[in-house]
């Protein structure tokens, strides 16, 4: 009893470290600029296919992959916001979401046509690879536990990426400023502040951290060309559910879903909906969202 | 709006006429172009879901990302009426369309109090549920992932329901639809959805109870989709799962927009452009028209927001020099 609910707790954890690495994302870049991106799935497709090249090719390796995929990432979202986002900022909202729409179809069509439809295989480097004999650690187990070591890299990966960006938004100059930009950009624009280049770099890093759960998770998800819409609309819902624009928020309710699938997995009739019946249930009673900020998109 | 009668339906006559002429005689020349008997029913059917997601998108300003709902719901009800009911079509095509109707009840009800960006989030969310429904909870029902397979020969009381009979029934079915499109445009309740897009919180000041409004036209973009999705089964009696998926969805969205939001006439031929691109021009392509496709709409989008009906204004401009 108390193995299965720990693994089912775990197996949840895991889940919700996915989808908190993409939702955070959507978070930032909705928070800041306003934007929702619809590419946001399409850009962790791109970062599991960039993976599986590095990790495997002759001159990379895993720990190559680890390093250089969210680097790319980041040069890949400074390059879209740049390049295309910019110029969407005084067009209306349905254009935002029309372009980064085409843009994620571009992108999985390309992927398809060069790699094909079909799954990659992401083989884990050796020392990420086996399991864990969980038990050994943990007295309060019963018996024999193990776990597959890959998955709690993941989740421990991804817990320390969502310290890393609170710090980074909490205690630096950097992160002062897009708070509050969060909170009125107009007035830090007044303050003379220049926040078009520092929502350049929120909006790459947003692409970044979708990189890290490329390289991350994708040996854990597949890898194919559809795999970035897939997890795109539950990391839509985790960013509802939690409160358009709130980053504690998309961490919490990305937690939420993650046990929620895992604790109803026996029933697979509700582990499919489970994440859209919670999300029906906050739009009747917490409109808002479970951390969202009174008035913002409610 | 207060206007005669008499200039109303002057106004409507012209091009509901060249509409109907058109459709009609498509079977005469759209073999001379690369088409296909068969892919001109096809077209229809997705210029009737086309017209009424250009109400609610082009008129209404919202932009739903799971429309594939509302064809999928009617789809697969009329598979199931004419595979345990009848295989007579107006009962399966009735129940198809009411619980379509339904399903933009609930849905409407729950999305609609919401913006723009939430809206398409949360319609694209709703869709997918249904879609992943079909695949595992209702799989008894729906036949999962191979879809509702062995239904009857469509019957129109005595009429076999195949190959011309399904044109035409389709045909006549659309110049009805874009008629009543052109009508609720034009009437004081299509004026009410325009407002709503140019600043609903304004209008909801002036004492309209703009949710009811929104959902009427969130409901009625619905019955368009509904039809849509009945007809096609009636063309095509099988009820493939995708069609209740986002690419359904995504698609209507594209055809829309390539013709030109906000015209009726742009997303009709929004829709038989990207029809015609997906069967005939593909042919060329390969494998890769959707990324060409996908090009296309990205540049539209970005250059083109008026879509092909722009670009024809655009020309249309130029060659009168301006027109100033």
């Amino acid at each position: 009893m108390v193995n299965s609910i720990f693994l089912q707790l775990l197996t949840g954890l895991q889940l919700g470290a996915i989808y908190v690495l993409i939702s955070l994302g959507l978070a930032l870049i909705f928070g800041t600029l306003g934007v929702v991106n619809f590419a946001h799935g399409a850009m962790f497709m791109v970062a599991a296919y960039l993976g599986v090249v590095i990790s495997q090719a002759e001159w990379g390796g895993w720990g190559m992959a680890i390093v250089l995929v969210p680097i790319i990432l980041f040069g890949l979202g400074l390059l879209m916001e740049r390049g295309l986002i910019r110029f969407f900022y005084t067009r209306p909202h349905t254009d935002q979401i029309l372009v980064t729409f085409g843009l994620a179809i571009v992108l999985q069509e390309g992927f398809k046509w060069y790699f094909g439809a079909n799954n990659l295989p992401f083989a884990t480097p050796d020392w990420g690879s086996g399991i864990m004999r969980l038990h050994e650690y943990l007295p309060f187990l019963e018996g024999f536990v193990a776990y597959p070591k890959w998955r709690l890299i993941l989740t421990a990966v991804s817990l320390i990426t969502v310290a890393l960006l609170f710090a980074l938004l909490q205690f630096t100059t950097f992160g002062l400023v897009v708070r509050a930009g969060m909170r009125d950009s107009e007035m830090l624009r007044l303050l003379g502040v220049n926040i078009s280049q520092r929502f350049a770099i929120v909006f790459a890093l947003g692409v970044a951290i979708a990189g890290i759960a490329g390289v991350f998770g994708g040996p854990v998800t597949q890898v194919d060309p559809g795999i970035g819409m897939v997890f795109l609309v539950p990391s839509f819902l985790v960013v509802v559910i939690g409160g358009m624009g709130s980053l504690p928020g998309a961490v919490l309710a990305s937690f939420i879903i993650g046990l929620a699938i895992s604790f109803t997995a026996t029933i697979p009739a509700l582990a499919n909906i489970i994440v859209y019946l919670i999300a029906i249930l906050i739009l009747l009673f917490r409109p808002r969202g479970l951390l969202g900020q009174k008035g913002v998109m409610e | 709006m207060i206007s005669d009668n008499a200039s109303f339906y002057k106004k409507d006559i012209l091009p509901v006429t060249t509409f109907a002429v058109v459709l009609l005689t498509m079977p005469f020349w759209f073999r001379y172009i690369g088409g296909y008997s068969g892919l001109d029913t096809k077209i229809v059917i997705w210029i009737i879901f086309a017209i009424g997601f250009d109400i609610l998108l082009g008129y209404m300003g919202f932009l739903s990302f799971g429309h594939a709902a509302f064809f999928g719901t009617s789809a697969y009800f009329t598979g199931l009426m004419l595979l345990h009911y009848s295989n007579n079509i107006l009962p399966a095509i009735t129940v198809g369309v009411i619980s379509a109707i339904i399903m933009a009840f609930i849905i409407g009800f729950l999305t609609l109090k919401r913006t723009g960006i939430y809206f398409s989030i949360l319609t694209l969310a709703f869709g997918e549920m249904l879609h992943s429904m079909v695949l595992s909870t209702l799989q008894d029902w729906t036949g999962g992932d191979n879809g509702l397979t062995g239904l009857p020969t469509p019957m129109l009381f005595d009429i076999k329901m195949q190959g011309d009979n399904v044109f035409y029934l389709t045909v006549i079915v659309a110049i009805v639809m874009y008629y009543i499109a052109r009508r609720i445009i034009g009437s004081p309740f299509g004026l009410m959805l325009k407002a709503i897009k140019s600043n609903q919180v304004r209008l909801e000041y002036t004492g309209v109870h703009v949710a009811r409004y929104k959902l009427m036209g969130f409901v009625i973009s619905a019955v368009y989709a509904g039809v849509a999705g009945a007809l096609m089964i009636v063309y095509e009696p099988y009820v493939a799962s995708e069609f209740m998926g986002w690419h359904l969805s995504g698609q209507v969205v594209i055809m829309t927009v390539l013709g030109g939001v906000g015209t009726l006439f742009g997303p009709m031929l929004g829709a038989a452009f990207m029809l015609y691109f997906e069967n005939v021009v593909s042919v060329y392509l390969g494998a890769q028209w959707l990324l060409v496709l996908g090009a296309i709409f990205m540049a539209t989008v970005i250059f083109l927001p008026g879509g092909f009906v722009e670009a024809g204004s655009r020309i249309k401009k130029a060659l009168t020099g301006g027109g100033k």
